[in-house]
């Protein structure tokens, strides 16, 4: 029996395959490749972003270390840092002699990163007391001190005369990071 | 003539069921399209927050690395100082402990305190004084001891002791 289909039918028919057949063909060949790949950038953005805050938190941490460490050792970072000034060493260790005479610096080594000026010094003291306590002093003076040897005392009358030398150190940037760059091509050595 | 009494109407293609079928299709293939530029947006976005993200990660990894130099400054510096202030306060208990040797009897007029000795001067009122309460700590304290008198006023001596500490070669070869 023959079927019988009027002609409205027949294009309505054909229409709706048409475009099923254009809806099928965009969503395998556009959304779906899209989608695959919005998929796969949401993960690595994801993974970006944990590895991001790693970061953040690393930085946060170093930060403070830094800071703690900066607030502990004020003192030291500015003494290592500072020039040594002969008047104002005398002018703040002057209590602690009855005279104090300091000779020009020289440029001594380099002991490490840092560079070593030494200072000779003559002094009269009253008594070896005066000498420990400029010792104490030293420490926390602008700058970083080494008392050397040789140390000289000598009894003058009511007085004691007193020579030593004095090590000033200074840190040097370049030193310490001349001394980086070389090492680091034997650490590379190490890990082949 | 007509043989009809009603009007001809001309048919049309778009009959209320092709337009109902043609809504439908129009919906379906906008949800599509608008998905498709939501997906597409999101990519751009993407592309621009991993972007971002990496411009992030360098900026940090740079400060984390300049933090880490100006931290391992710090440490040097800390390290060199303490070990310089250490130095100065042994040096400080070391005078102290060899001026507290000295005995009342005994006058010392000059001392030299060596990196590896110490030489003194001074006056004794006999060689026994010396011997047992100058000498006898020296002796505990350093490897080799010298000591020299010659006279001096009132019957007393003048002295001069020589002390030295063995360095580490000479205590190695020793041994």
């Amino acid at each position: 029996m023959p079927i019988k289909i009027s002609r409205q039918n027949l294009y309505l028919l054909i229409l709706s395959v048409l475009l099923l057949i254009i809806v099928l063909l965009f969503s395998f060949n556009v959304l779906i490749p899209q989608g695959k790949n919005y998929r796969e950038q949401k993960i690595v953005v994801l993974k970006q972003g944990n590895e991001l805050q790693r970061y953040e938190m690393l930085h946060m941490q170093t930060l403070e270390t830094l800071k703690e460490l900066q607030a502990k050792n004020r003192h030291i970072i500015k003494a290592l840092d500072t020039r040594f000034d002969p008047i104002r060493f005398e002018k703040q260790h002057r209590g602690f002699f009855h005279s104090l005479y300091l000779e020009e610096m020289s440029e001594l080594s380099k002991d490490g990163f840092f560079q070593v000026y030494e200072v000779n010094t003559s002094s009269q003291i009253d008594s070896p007391l005066n000498f420990y306590s400029f010792l104490e002093a030293v420490n926390k003076s602008d700058w970083v001190i080494e008392i050397h040897f040789p140390i000289h005392f000598k009894r003058d009358e009511k007085r004691i005369e007193s020579s030593f030398k004095m090590h000033v150190y200074n840190f040097s940037k370049e030193l310490y990071e001349n001394n980086i760059t070389k090492q680091e091509p034997a650490e590379d050595g190490q890990t082949l | 003539m007509s043989y009809s009494y009603i009007q001809t109407k001309r048919k049309s293609v778009f009959t209320s069921e092709m337009q109902l079928l043609l809504l439908f299709f129009a919906i379906t293939v906008s949800m599509l399209f608008t998905t498709s530029a939501f997906l597409f947006f999101k990519e751009f976005h993407f592309q621009y927050q991993q972007e971002e993200i990496s411009q992030k990660e360098q900026q940090l990894q740079i400060e984390i690395a300049n933090m880490e130099k100006k931290i391992a400054y710090i440490q040097e510096k800390e390290k060199q100082a303490e070990k310089i202030f250490t130095q100065n306060n042994v040096l400080k208990d070391s005078i102290t402990n060899l001026f507290d040797l000295i005995p009342e009897r005994i006058t010392i007029s000059e001392a030299k305190l060596l990196s590896n000795g110490l030489i003194f001067y001074g006056i004794t009122p006999n060689k026994d004084v010396y011997n047992f309460m100058l000498q006898a700590p020296l002796r505990s304290i350093f490897h080799k001891t010298y000591s020299s008198f010659y006279p001096y006023e009132n019957g007393w001596l003048r002295f001069v002791s020589t002390n030295y500490i063995k360095e580490d070669k000479e205590l190695i070869n020793a041994n």
